[in-house]
């Protein structure tokens, strides 16, 4: 534990907010350079089409344009992608197309000029010709042997597959009393950033170099990424990446950086590329839409022995996640529930859609989705509450640390207490009543549970499930390092960023109480820069990993710092380091408190009085800590792998009225109970959740990317890709319960992606449930008040997406 | 290059002069031109209320106006409105109740809620849902942003 425990746990103000709250400025584009050029892109209006022949002549003459680059170059100057997670039979795929497209809206043609507008004419004066092929939209339909093939390098469709049996399946299936089957399905959303996709690159010739500002969620990797696409040492690239409006996952696009990277090393000058919402709902990646189809073995008491699952992920045309929704899906695959054994068979399939990216959660929300609608079922086949068939299965309190057949270690949680907590907040007995009131009306209210585990730190070593033993990353971890300053106060540098998540506060709090300090004495450098943050290759901002590395790497460097400190105090003081105490800025010794220092004393001597005798035997009083997390190994031989390291949980209850003529879902009431161990700052947290749960509720409800067969996206802007107003929302209710992890220094789990991965179960599930007049199972996402209508009004018992 | 047209307009109080591209939009203007970035650009298309400023009082979309629209307009954006050092109590409000995560959006907010409790100085919470309905947040749900609303209107100090 910490030596003192002033500012962890308590909700402060954000440090970051006075800044945002008036004048902003530090986002990507609200930075320039002198004489930067503006790119903007020709993009494909093929799904699928061979290049023919590009004539940009009159585009390189239009007055102010710099620069232009097409296929042709990149595949000349530039290395293709290979993945993050290097697959075996790769496909060869480029910042920008070459000799093929793949999906409307991939970038064709690049142009960088005077300012953006001008860029934008100059696209237009751009010829190309193409031969339209025929292209594959369906995940399904790309599976047979005839289809299309997205990359015919590779000769077929699978990106990857592999089957994983954990545990004694078909036994569990021969003691089954009842086998209940269940097939859903996922659409293609996003969580869409307010703030889009962006880069500026500066390009310096000589000692051929590159200093790129711009967007990634994975600094370290995508460094790496952009070098090993030009061929130079990381240490070449200079990346630095401002604080950025939104990201939930899915500015991981590196592709975009090399293209603005070649557009400048081309222009001369600095480029810089601001993606607009077009663009960004057509091209920056979109979560993974997907098919799961399942069987579960049952006892007659309502205990589920096990359960095979079978899914096809569909990634769109890239390769950067192939295999990766898949993977961590089986983080969550047993979710809250005693499982003897599971089966797994996952496909990654391309076709002509935008390539998928992470997306809050992923794959984790289809995954919880696909369990719960399963529990429901199995609820209903024997004619049990949805509560009761929970209860029946949850991992019990005094089973922590719980072992999953796949490998997950779950670090501690109360599942029944939760769940018994948030129908309590809910009073479920009365809505029961008022729900069997209402029928009697011709009211169709629904009342839906979802209970579930929050994976949190991803362990990278899953990558090795897919591109074998010998791939380089692996594991999960996080470096920083902390440096007082001559004044007494500290700065904190690590490998994370700031998209949002109050992550600079959350840091103050935990080296304030390291060190001694106020909390206002302790600034966050948030904007990350490789030339002088630290970092590891796991490094960044994703898979709710701040709860256990970045905080356990910054206590690492500010334990260090303070013993530092403490033995120069010492010396100072003519004391024993060991008789000293620390706080409020001050370090005297114990039981004479008059006879101390101050940290600030201390810390200018470290720096400016270089001649005196140095304790540490160098001067400055500064600490690097790299950490890594033991939990996270190598995938066993059995394939189990600790895929995600924390475990958070969360019960969800549902309440929504169903208009029987109209079909609209009205949201009446939202209730959560979440369990993310000890809280750090219980008001960024409640943000975490009330935003993570409207994402949810938002995919569930609202939000579709929707193709036509030919591969064409209709969705391209917010008037047809429907994000949830403050009107749409209802005000969701709140409360925690809090089970320490014993595998965190804090006792902390993940929080951010939770609320995501939950509220779609949810509210699949009380739709389902309010439409249980009419026999109507929900088997699909999202729930259309249309699509609904046309259901109901056909006679049909399923909502399912139509097959193409 | 292409012809511009002079305008005159006021900026957070101050009178200005300037010569504009006709195909400028007021939020280019107002971000590239003047450096007032604190207006964002979420949509381009109006939808998501990110680049909202007030125009003669009212709120507006700055994307869907040209610059050389705003012409004799008194225009107020986000830096008209308070400072790091003084913070505006809705702004406080929004800094106490976590109104913020990525801060993208809140510019466009605090005007809107401005424009709502100027017109509606004691509002429900459908109707500041309902008010706040044209800005799109990303981050928060609005549960946190509702709070603080409502607690800019409980203390008096909305204006």
């Amino acid at each position: 534990m910490s030596a003192n425990q002033k500012w962890v746990g308590q909700a402060l103000e954000r440090v970051e907010d006075p800044r945002l709250l008036t004048r902003g400025g530090h986002f990507i584009d609200d930075l320039t350079l002198p004489g930067a050029a503006h790119a903007a892109y020709l993009r494909s209006p093929h799904a699928r089409a061979r290049i023919r022949h590009i004539d940009f002549s009159r585009a390189l003459q239009h007055p102010g344009v710099y620069a232009v680059i097409t296929g042709e170059d990149v595949a000349q100057s530039t290395r293709p992608q290979r993945g993050r997670v290097p697959l075996a039979n790769s496909p060869r795929v480029y910042a920008v197309a070459y000799e093929q497209v793949r999906y409307v809206g991939e970038p064709v043609v690049g142009i960088a000029a005077i300012d953006r507008a001008t860029a934008e004419d100059a696209a237009e004066l751009v010829h190309v010709e193409y031969e339209p092929l025929p292209a594959v939209v369906d995940p399904e339909q790309a599976l047979e042997p005839d289809a299309p093939l997205v990359f015919e390098e590779i000769g077929s469709n699978i990106l990857w597959h592999n089957t994983f049996p954990y545990g004694e399946v078909e036994a569990a299936f021969a003691h089954a009393d009842l086998v209940v089957d269940e097939r859903v399905t996922i659409h293609r959303y996003c969580s869409t950033p307010l703030e889009t996709f962006g880069v500026m690159v500066q390009y310096e010739p000589a000692p051929h170099s590159f200093t790129i500002w711009g967007h990634t969620q994975q600094p370290a990797q995508d460094l790496h990424v952009v070098a090993a696409a030009f061929g130079v040492s990381p240490g070449q690239i200079r990346l630095i990446v401002p604080p950025m409006g939104g990201s939930f996952g899915n500015k991981v696009r590196p592709l975009f950086i090399i293209a603005a990277a070649l557009l400048a090393r081309k222009a001369g000058r600095p480029v810089k590329w601001i993606e607009d919402r077009r663009e960004n709902l057509l091209a920056l990646g979109h979560a993974a839409d997907g098919i799961m189809e399942m069987s579960a073995a049952v006892k007659a008491d309502g205990t589920v022995l096990a359960i095979k699952f079978r899914n096809i992920e569909n990634e769109g045309a890239g390769i950067d996640f192939a295999g990766r929704h898949n993977l961590l899906m089986l983080s969550n695959i047993a979710n809250c529930y005693r499982l003897q054994a599971i089966s797994y068979e996952g496909y990654s399939v391309v076709t002509n859609r935008c390539p998928v990216v992470a997306n809050r959660g992923i794959g984790k929300p289809f995954m919880c989705f696909a369990v719960e609608r399963m529990m429901d079922a199995v609820a209903r086949a024997l004619n049990q509450d949805r509560a009761e068939i929970r209860f029946r299965n949850f991992i019990q309190p005094h089973e922590f640390p719980y072992d999953t057949p796949s490998g997950q270690t779950y670090d501690s949680g109360d599942y029944p207490e939760m769940l018994r907590k948030a129908l309590a907040l809910a009073d479920y007995d009365s809505l029961r009543r008022e729900q069997a009131q209402g029928r009697k009306e011709g009211r169709l209210l629904g009342i839906g549970i979802a209970t579930a585990v929050e994976p949190g730190g991803s362990n990278l070593a899953y990558g090795m499930l897919i591109s074998g033993p010998s791939q380089l990353l692996s594991g999960q971890g996080e470096a920083a390092r902390v440096r007082l300053e001559t004044d007494g106060t500290a700065t904190v540098f690590t490998g994370g960023l700031d998209s949002g998540q109050g992550h600079a506060t959350a840091l103050a709090q935990i080296v304030a109480d390291e060190i001694g300090l106020n909390v206002r004495q302790v600034r966050v450098a948030t904007t990350f820069d490789s030339a002088s943050h630290p970092y590891v290759m796991t490094s960044g901002v994703y898979s709710n990993k701040f709860h256990g590395h970045d905080t356990v790497a910054a206590i690492g460097a500010a334990r260090k710092v303070r013993e530092k400190l403490l033995r120069r105090a010492a010396a100072q003081l003519e004391a024993n380091a060991d008789d000293l105490e620390l706080g409020d800025g001050r370090i005297s010794v114990r039981g004479a408190p008059d006879k101390g220092v101050t940290i600030a004393q201390v810390a200018s001597r470290a720096y400016w009085s270089l001649a005196d005798e140095q304790p540490d035997g160098e001067p400055g009083l500064e600490a690097l800590h790299y950490y890594s997390n033991p939990l996270a190994k190598r995938p066993d031989d059995k394939k189990r792998v600790r895929v995600q390291l924390g475990f958070a949980s969360a019960a969800h209850v549902a309440v929504v009225e169903v208009d029987p003529e109209t079909f609209e879902i009205k949201v009446l009431r939202y209730l959560v109970i979440h369990d993310c161990g000890r809280q750090i700052n219980p008001g960024i947290v409640e943000g975490q959740v009330h935003g993570a749960v409207a994402h949810g509720i938002a995919a569930a409800l609202f939000e579709e990317f929707v193709y036509d067969e030919d591969g064409q996206l209709l969705t391209t802007s917010f008037m047809d890709y429907l994000k949830p107003t403050a009107a749409d929302l209802p005000a969701i209710e709140v409360d925690r319960l809090e089970t320490p992890s014993p595998l965190t220094l804090l006792g902390t789990k993940g929080v951010g992606e939770g609320g995501a991965v939950v509220a779609p179960a949810a509210v699949a599930s009380a739709v389902e449930d309010a439409l249980a007049p009419l026999g109507i199972r929900i088997a699909a996402l999202p729930i259309v008040p249309s699509r609904l209508w046309e259901v109901a009004a056909a006679g049909l018992k399923r909502y399912e997406n139509a097959r193409k | 290059m292409a012809e511009t047209i002079s305008i005159a307009l006021k900026v957070n109080g101050s009178e200005l002069a300037a010569a504009v591209e006709p195909r400028r939009s007021l939020v280019d203007f107002l971000r590239h031109d003047l450096g007032l970035v604190g207006t964002h650009v979420g949509c381009e298309h109006g939808v998501c209320g990110a680049c909202t400023v007030m125009l003669d009082g009212r709120t507006v979309r700055s994307c869907l106006l040209f610059a050389a629209q705003a012409d004799g307009a008194d225009v107020t954006t986000i830096e008209g409105i308070g400072t790091d050092e003084a913070l505006h109590p809705l702004q406080q409000a929004f800094q106490k109740h976590h109104a913020l995560q990525c801060g993208f959006c809140t510019p466009g907010m605090i005007l809107a809620a401005l424009e709502l409790l100027r017109d509606n100085p004691d509002p429900t919470e459908e109707e500041i849902r309902v008010g706040l309905g044209g800005n799109l947040c990303m981050c928060t749900g609005y549960v946190n942003i509702v709070r603080a609303v409502r607690a800019a209107v409980s203390n008096g100090n909305s204006r």
